[in-house]
């Protein structure tokens, strides 16, 4: 990182200018979601709008809480939405009756990870065969997977929920789980990643008898570390914000993710601007105060991933 | 020795074959059963006139009638129009501006340069939705803060409908896509420069370059490989675009893509005949396109 | 770095909680897993020897926000009180009108459809029931019930083929209104008949301009930007020549005809007047309620007693503004009619003999018992019924009585079962935006006509 600008130019000033205003602009829509979701209706309603709230209330965020109500939790026997008679989950434990939001919340948390974790495990495996192992029809699956990376999902719309409701895993978070984790963006980076892992170290062990997994494991391992963290942000965001799985998989309110929370409630209220900033806020916020704290994870995780695209 | 190296060689690719697939194969069993097993289903559907209502009505195979009446339908190819219009618009301004950014900030001090990289990613992880409901918010025709603004500044005489007319509802798109894209390459820039070989770049300079050769020259070359990164994940970003569509025109305003349009297609038309297989059809060509233009993305990754 | 581990402990404390579960629920408190009597008929369509002894313990219904059904907080007294009397749990999810039917279909496409669905005819019985994924109601409707449902709604619910696939619930007629306070103030009160609540086409061109010399800009939108709302465009369009949009018996579009074509002409060339094509109807009334459009296509009893269901006061704007319900403007001499609506309540063929069994209860207890006029408060709308085994049904609310005795005399029929209504509704919002575009009025109507014809013909 270089400290300090060497001359100043007027370029270097100008850019600078720039730099502020378009940040400024990048910020608004942020600073519009929070101050709009403090601003009472009459003056969120307002033709004149104003720049920062006159008088602030948390009254979009009751009426928020108050509109849709669902159990905090509710957990199921895995699977048994399979072997149960009426192919529902059964549920061994229900959480107290809470605004939904929260349950969405949660929901959106536990599917977001849960697509980080299985991703980033299923991906380096992959990924390391696909650069390491000279097995038959690797350059086929190379191509495979290349070609379907940039596939957007509504192309397998029909195709995958008639499968998913025929695994009686519909209106389930694993239904937009599993689809994220199938997809082959993750292979792609760890492959590329893979390939700096030098083949001697890979032979060396060999040679010292140790076994494939164990190989993987505590030698190839450690040395993607960087590229599974970048993997991990780009899976958890991306499943945090792919809003069209969730819209198309998901169908009761309580198993709602707080994007598909809030869309939902932009076409239910239509324009109750109020409670739709406060649903904004709600799903932005946390998020954004995770990001912050762990910025530092998050550039050096983006950029190791990168160095080797 | 000698005459056992075939055997050994054998018995080596057995093994490999055998531990490559057991790596892939948790990979494997996601991949071909959730993206690998609809798309072939996909492509069988295209071939039919299958729809909603199987009890009502049977499912016959037509051949290519879908998709020779996919290249009559104005409605398609529009929107295969603005498909393409936003991804050829968006990749290149996406890395055009990133790069930019990326080369502007690079030279600040510490402090500022990763706030300035934390305003440029805050559109990436606020949410799609999000973002989405709050430009609703700010382009609306008749309260939104633009219009206010721009008629402020005496830019505007008339409100300008943002999302309602067709001149500026595909541009409107494309702005928020923008500002949920380039968050990413900004940081990726960022730290390529970074990496530039100083010693070349001193090299040039004493040799008399100013500033842009140096920059044409010396380090974009060297930045080929993130450019070529981030022209992958824009490219994919750009055809994630679903969600804005939905939920600001619904592809009204001239507004609709091919993803739109095969959601539309199958659970808003649901009497048309055959429209899931209607819809299917438009899968697989899409489907081939993008598969075309990842191919030639990676032929020129090759080539570089 | 303390926040940092703070968060991080939350975010792993919310991974634990919900590692364990899968995914998450469909029914609402407590439930004990699968009852033995759901498991009657997994497979199908045999249908078990004592059907009648085998009710489900629990039930989805997925309503469409009709009026005050789409708040949770009135609809969950009377649907608790529901589960207390029969042991049937509910889980209610609201639809919106902007996905819904995506939703619904998505769930159709899988096999996953809710047990109970509230919407009009057009969903349930022109497009799900006829393509066979309703359940007939008619074994519901004895004579006495044919008495006292209102015969209009009755049949709307009816298909062609005699099988019932909507218990209509309630109906209201759609009108439009205009924010009085600005008509005052822009000086055309005299084009308002406060009396009779019906104007001709002068008077409401009068009034529109006398509103855009006071205050500028947009004073109503024919908005466009879906088929949200789509009534009101309709009624406007076709009651200014007087014309229908459907041939008699309802198997096609009318929309070609001068009357259309000169009244989309008119409005056009009305300053005042914008074609919207980032509204739809909710918006609209979200505009008008704030005080910016000054009249409203968009309007019915429920939105005159609880304007954009903000709670706000019978009748009254953001501002205070006083809001009157009037009907579309005609030719003189010429009688209003207004877009029909009809609800009700279907059951969708989940092949669970058990769970339609608890499906028809749960419509019983709505529909024809003595909770129907509940039900019926819930909605803002009028009952479609009279009396409900014995019990007489009124509304008591002095605005819905007015609403009733103005409004419903022009109530028109129900034309919207007509094939392909699905797509032709996307015909005409489309059709709108392009004339809104500016294209040649005459030609894009013809097109789009052509386009829904095409619709209603097909399959």
């Amino acid at each position: 990182m270089k400290l300090g600008a060497k001359r100043v130019t007027p370029y270097r000033v100008a850019s600078v200018i720039i730099l502020v205003i378009l940040a400024l602009l990048f910020l608004f829509p942020l600073y519009w979601i929070v101050t709009g979701s403090m601003k009472p209706v009459t003056e969120i309603l307002n033709p004149e709008p104003s720049f920062f709230p006159k008088e602030f209330t948390m009254n979009n965020f009751d009426r928020l809480f108050a509109k849709r109500t669902a159990n905090l939790w509710d957990l199921a026997v895995p699977f048994s939405s399979w072997f149960s008679a009426d192919h529902k989950p059964i549920y061994f434990s229900s959480g107290p009756s809470a605004p939904a939001a929260f349950r969405w919340l949660i929901n959106t948390v536990f599917m977001a990870v849960a697509a980080m974790i299985i991703t980033c495990v299923t991906a380096s495996m992959a990924g390391y065969a696909l650069a390491k192992k000279r097995f038959r029809g690797r350059g086929l699956l190379f191509s495979l997977i290349v070609c379907a990376m940039a596939l957007p999902k509504q192309v397998i719309l029909i195709p995958l929920i008639k499968e998913i409701s025929a695994l009686h895993m519909w209106d389930n978070l694993w239904a937009v789980i599993v689809p994220t984790v199938g997809w082959p963006f993750g292979v792609f980076l760890m492959k590329q990643f893979s390939e700096s892992v030098p083949g001697e170290i890979l032979e060396a062990a060999r040679i010292d008898g140790a076994s494939e997994w164990y190989t993987f494991y505590s030698v190839v391992v450690p040395m993607i570390k960087p590229g599974i963290g970048a993997l991990a942000i780009f899976t958890f965001i991306n499943s945090w914000n792919d809003y069209f799985l969730q819209l198309i998989m998901l169908g009761s309110g309580s198993n709602y993710t707080i994007s598909l929370g809030i869309a939902t409630l932009q076409s239910e209220t239509s324009i109750d601007l109020g409670i739709l900033m406060a649903g904004a806020a709600l799903a932005a916020i946390p998020i954004i105060i995770v990001f912050l704290a762990f910025q530092k994870y998050f550039t050096q995780g983006i950029t190791m991933g990168a160095v080797k695209g | 020795m000698a005459n056992s190296q075939p055997k050994m060689s054998r018995a080596l690719q057995r093994r490999e074959n055998i531990a490559g697939y057991l790596f892939m194969l948790p990979s494997l069993f996601f991949f071909i059963g959730f993206v690998v097993a609809p798309m072939i289903i996909c492509i069988g559907y295209g071939f039919t006139d299958a729809n909603m209502n199987s009890k009502t009505a049977s499912t016959t195979f037509v051949g290519l009638h879908n998709f020779i009446t996919l290249w009559q339908d104005e409605t398609f190819l529009l929107a295969l129009k603005n498909t393409f219009m936003i991804v050829l618009v968006s990749v290149p301004a996406v890395c055009f501006f990133s790069l930019w950014v990326g080369s502007a900030i690079y030279h600040l001090k510490g402090p500022v340069l990763s706030a300035f990289r934390c305003i440029f990613y805050l559109p990436v992880v606020t949410g799609s939705v999000a973002v989405t409901v709050v430009w609703k918010w700010m382009y609306d025709n008749y309260t939104g803060i633009l219009n206010y603004v721009l008629k402020g500044a005496g830019l505007i005489e008339e409100n300008i409908n943002f999302l309602g007319d067709e001149r500026f509802a595909l541009w409107c798109i494309i702005l928020i896509l923008f500002t949920t894209s380039v968050g990413q390459p900004i940081v990726l820039y960022v730290s390529a420069l970074g990496n530039v070989d100083t010693t070349l770049i001193e090299a040039a300079q004493v040799d008399g370059a100013n500033d842009i050769q140096v920059f044409w020259k010396v380090k974009w070359p060297q930045m080929m490989p993130t450019t070529l990164y981030i022209l992958v994940i824009t490219t994919i970003n750009s055809f994630q675009c679903f969600a804005l569509i939905q939920l600001l025109t619904q592809g009204g305003s001239g507004t609709n893509t091919v993803m739109y349009y095969i959601y539309f297609t199958a659970f808003k038309l649901t009497e048309q005949r055959g429209h899931f297989g209607y819809a299917n059809a438009m899968g697989v060509v899409l489907a081939i396109f993008i598969g075309l233009l990842s191919a030639v993305q990676f032929k020129l990754a090759k080539e570089k | 770095m303390k926040m940092k581990k703070l968060i991080a402990g939350a975010l792993a404390m919310a991974m634990a909680l919900s590692l364990v579960a899968c995914g998450g629920g469909d029914k609402p408190t407590g439930s004990q897993g699968a009852t033995p009597p759901a498991t009657g008929s997994q497979s199908g369509s045999q249908t078990p020897s004592t059907p009648t002894e085998n009710v489900a313990d629990a039930i989805t219904v997925w309503v469409y926000p009709v009026g005050g059904w789409g708040d949770e907080a009135k609809v969950k007294p009377l649907i608790d009180k529901f589960t207390a009397d029969t042991g049937i749990k509910v889980s209610m999810e609201w639809l919106a009108y902007a996905d819904g039917d995506d939703k619904v279909n998505s769930a159709l496409t899988g096999g996953n459809a809710p047990d109970v669905i509230m919407e009009g005819p057009e969903r349930l019985v022109a497009n799900w029931g006829v393509n066979g994924h309703m359940v007939d109601l008619a074994d519901m409707i004895d004579a006495e019930d044919r008495a006292e449902i209102l015969p209009a709604a009755l049949e709307a619910g009816t298909s062609a083929d005699g099988k019932v696939y909507l218990y209509p619930m309630f109906n209201v007629a759609h009108c439009m209104a205009v924010n009085y306070t600005a008509v005052k103030e822009a000086g055309a009160e005299a084009n308002i008949d406060l009396e009779t609540r019906t104007w001709t086409v002068d008077q409401f061109d009068a009034t529109v301009k006398a509103l855009h010399d006071k205050f500028g800009g947009t004073v109503a939108a024919v908005y466009c930007a879906g088929q949200g709302g789509d009534q009101g465009t309709r009624e406007l369009i076709r009651n200014r020549y007087g014309t229908k949009l459907t041939n008699a018996d309802h198997t096609a579009y009318t929309w070609n005809t001068p009357e259309v074509i000169n009244a989309l002409t008119d409005l056009k060339n009305l300053p005042g007047i914008q074609f919207d094509a980032s509204l739809q109807g909710g918006d609209e009334i979200a505009k008008f309620y704030q005080g910016v459009l000054k009249m409203a296509f968009c309007w019915n009893a429920a939105q005159q007693l609880d304007p954009n269901s903000a709670g706000t006061g019978e009748g009254k704007t953001l501002t205070g503004d006083e809001i009157v319900y009037m009907t579309f403007p005609t030719q003189p001499g010429k009688s209003p009619e207004e877009g029909s609506g009809v609800w009700g309540l279907g059951a969708f063929d989940t092949g669970d003999e058990a769970r339609i069994a608890a499906a028809k209860q749960f419509i019983k207890y709505m529909c024809d018992s003595e909770n129907c006029a509940q039900a019926g408060d819930i909605s803002n709308f009028f009952s479609c019924r009279s009396k409900a085994e014995g019990v007489e049904i009124k509304s008591s609310n002095p605005l819905l009585v007015e609403y009733y005795g103005k409004m419903m005399p022009y109530m028109g029929e129900y034309y919207q079962i007509t094939k392909g209504w699905a797509g032709a509704r996307t015909e005409w919002w489309n059709m709108l935006q392009r004339v809104g575009a500016g294209d040649d009025i005459a030609a894009t109507v013809a097109k789009y006509e052509a386009n829904a014809n095409a619709a209603a013909t097909a399959g």
